[in-house]
C-alpha cells in the first residue's frame, strides 16, 4: 500500500500545478499552430514540444541541477547548498536568490554540491546552455541564412538598402513605447529589456533569439514566440498596412526589369559588407560576419559542399536544438505574466511601425525618382521576413495589376532588412548591452 | 530615474536610427562603387555564350550543306 502511495505522490497529476497545466495548453496551442495552421512549423513544432517537456511536473527538464535540488528540498542537500553559498537560511528562496547573484566560482561550488547531492541539470537545461546561452545557435542559423540569400536582387538595385533602415524604425520606436510603458508604471522593463523587444519589429528570429540571450534571458522564451508568431502572420498583418498607406495608381506602377549581376559582384559583396562592419561597427560582427561568411560559401562556387551542409544539414540540426532550448524558457514561473502580455503587443506594434515606415520610405524614393520607378508595395518587405514579406508585396502588386511581378524587386529590400535589424541588433548590444 | 530611463530611450532611438541610416548609405555608396569597377575592370563574361550560339547555328548550317549536298548527289546518282 506504501508503494502505491509514492507512486501516486511521484506522479505528474498529483504534482501537477495550476501554472504549469496552463503552459502544457500553451504547448499544445503553439503545435496546433504549427501543425494545422502552418504557423513557421520549422521552429514552432519543436518550440511547443520543448514547451510541454519543459512543464512535465516533477521532471525538472527545464531546471538546473541547484533547481532541481532546491525543488526536492532534501535537508541535508539544502543546508550543503547554503554552507557553500555562505548563507544561514535553507529556505528555498532564499537559496536560489543567493545562487543567482553569487560569483562565478561561487556558482559552479554550488552546482557541484547540488551534483554531489545527486541532481543533475535537466536535458532541456543543457540544450539551452549549449545552444542559446553559448550564443552558438543563432549565429550559426544566420550562416545558413547567408548561404541561402542572394543578393543579386540588391545588387541590382542598391538604392533598396534605404527601405531595409527604414523598416527598422519599428525596432527603436517599440524600445521607446517599452520604456514609456515602465515610466507610466504599466511595465516594468530596463532598457535591456526594452532593447530586446524592439528587436522582435526586425522580424528576424535569430537575431531577435540572439539579442535577447545577452540583454535580458529571461523575457527570452516570450520574445522568441513572439518573434517567430508574428513572422508566420507577416500575410495578415501587413496587407492592410500597405493598402492604407498606398493608392492605386502607384500600387499599379510597374518596375523596369534588374540588370544582369555579375559572379564576380556577388562574390565580393559579402566581404565588403564584412569589411565595412569590422571598420564601423564591431558589435554586428558575430550576426553579420556568419552571415557574410555563409553567404561566400555560397557565391564563390568552390565549396557547394560546405555551401549545401550550412543550408541544409545543419540548420536543420540547429533548428531543433534552437526550438528545443527557446521551449524550455516556456516555464510557468517565467512565462505566465503580464510581461509576456506586454511583449507580445509591443512586438506586433514593432511590426506595424517597421512596416509603415518601409512603404512610407518607398513613396519617397518613388517621389525623388520621378515617381514612376519605385513601386511602394515593396517597401514593406524591409522587415526582413525573408521570403514572406517580399511573397506579401508580390501578392498586392498583382492584386492591383495582373500583369506586375514584383517578387524580384522586393527581394532586395528584403534582404536589405537582414543586413539592417543585424545593424541594429549591434547598435542595441553596442549602447545597453 | 524614470525621466533618464526615456531619455536613454530616446538617445537609443535617435542614435540607432541614424546609425543604421549611415550604415546603409554607406553600403549603398560602396557597393555602386564596387559594381561600377567590376563592369569597368572586369566585364561580365556574358559574351563567351553569345559567342557560342552563333557558332552553334554556323554548324548547324555547316550540317545543313552537308545534307543538301549528299541528297543533291544521291539524286544526281538516282537520275543518273
Amino acid at each position: 500500500m506504501d508503494k502505491i502511495n509514492d507512486l501516486w505522490l511521484a506522479s505528474g497529476i498529483y504534482n501537477l500545478q495550476a501554472g504549469q497545466f496552463v503552459m502544457l495548453v500553451v504547448g499544445l496551442l503553439l503545435l496546433y499552430l504549427a501543425i494545422n495552421k502552418k504557423f513557421e512549423p520549422l521552429l514552432l513544432v519543436p518550440i511547443g514540444f520543448g514547451g510541454i517537456l519543459a512543464n512535465i511536473p516533477e521532471a525538472g527538464l527545464a531546471f538546473s541541477a541547484v533547481e532541481n535540488a532546491v525543488h526536492f528540498a532534501k535537508p541535508e542537500v539544502m543546508s550543503a547548498l547554503a554552507s557553500v553559498l555562505g548563507i544561514t537560511s535553507t529556505e528555498p528562496h532564499s537559496i536560489l536568490e543567493a545562487y543567482h547573484t553569487s560569483s562565478a566560482s561561487v556558482h559552479s561550488s554550488t552546482v557541484l554540491a547540488a551534483m554531489d547531492g545527486g541532481y543533475a541539470n535537466g536535458m532541456l537545461y543543457n540544450f539551452y546552455n549549449v545552444s542559446i546561452a553559448s550564443g552558438a545557435a543563432p549565429l550559426i542559423i544566420f550562416m545558413g541564412v547567408g548561404a541561402m540569400t542572394d543578393f543579386g536582387p540588391l545588387l541590382a538595385n542598391p538604392k533598396t538598402l534605404f527601405l531595409g533602415a527604414a523598416a527598422q524604425f519599428g525596432i527603436f520606436a517599440t524600445v521607446l513605447g517599452a520604456v514609456g510603458l515602465t515610466s507610466l508604471g504599466i511595465m516594468d522593463f530596463s532598457i535591456q529589456d526594452a532593447a530586446a523587444i524592439g528587436i522582435i519589429g526586425g522580424a528576424d528570429g535569430p537575431t531577435a533569439i540572439y539579442v535577447a540571450s545577452l540583454l535580458s534571458p529571461h523575457l527570452l522564451g516570450a520574445i522568441a514566440v513572439a518573434a517567430y508568431s508574428y513572422m508566420a502572420l507577416v500575410p495578415l498583418i501587413q496587407p492592410p498596412i500597405m493598402r492604407a498607406l498606398t493608392t492605386e495608381a502607384e500600387r499599379k506602377i510597374t518596375m523596369v526589369q534588374l540588370r544582369q549581376v555579375s559572379k564576380l559582384e556577388k562574390i565580393i559583396f559579402p566581404i565588403v559588407l564584412l569589411l565595412l562592419v569590422a571598420m564601423l561597427l564591431p558589435d554586428a560582427a558575430p550576426l553579420l560576419g556568419m552571415f557574410c561568411f555563409g553567404n561566400l560559401l555560397r557565391e564563390c562556387g568552390v565549396v557547394d559542399r560546405l555551401s549545401d551542409t550550412a543550408q541544409n544539414a545543419l540548420i536543420n540540426i540547429v533548428t531543433i536544438f534552437l526550438g528545443l532550448s527557446v521551449g524550455s524558457k516556456l516555464s510557468a514561473d517565467k512565462f505566465l505574466d503580464l510581461t509576456t502580455l506586454g511583449i507580445l503587443v509591443l512586438g506586433i506594434i514593432a511590426f506595424c511601425i517597421g512596416t509603415a515606415m518601409g512603404v512610407l520610405m518607398a513613396k519617397l524614393l518613388n517621389k525623388i525618382e520621378g515617381g514612376n520607378a519605385i513601386n511602394p508595395l515593396i517597401g514593406s518587405a524591409g522587415v526582413s521576413a525573408v521570403p514572406m514579406a517580399a511573397r506579401v508585396s508580390n501578392k498586392l502588386g498583382l492584386e492591383a495589376n495582373p500583369q506586375n511581378f514584383l517578387l524580384m524587386h522586393a527581394m532586395g529590400p528584403n534582404v536589405a532588412g537582414v543586413i539592417g535589424s543585424a545593424v541594429a541588433a549591434g547598435v542595441m548590444i553596442k549602447f545597453v548591452g | 530615474m524614470e525621466e533618464s530611463l526615456i531619455s536613454q530611450g530616446l538617445s537609443l532611438m535617435v542614435f540607432g536610427m541614424g546609425f543604421v541610416f549611415v550604415f546603409l548609405t554607406l553600403l549603398v555608396g560602396v557597393t555602386s562603387l564596387m559594381s561600377k569597377l567590376v563592369t569597368k575592370y572586369a566585364p561580365a563574361v556574358t559574351p563567351t555564350p553569345k559567342k557560342r550560339r552563333p557558332s552553334a547555328a554556323v554548324s548547324a548550317k555547316a550540317n545543313n550543306d552537308e545534307v543538301v549536298a549528299v541528297i543533291t548527289a544521291a539524286v544526281h546518282q538516282y537520275r543518273s
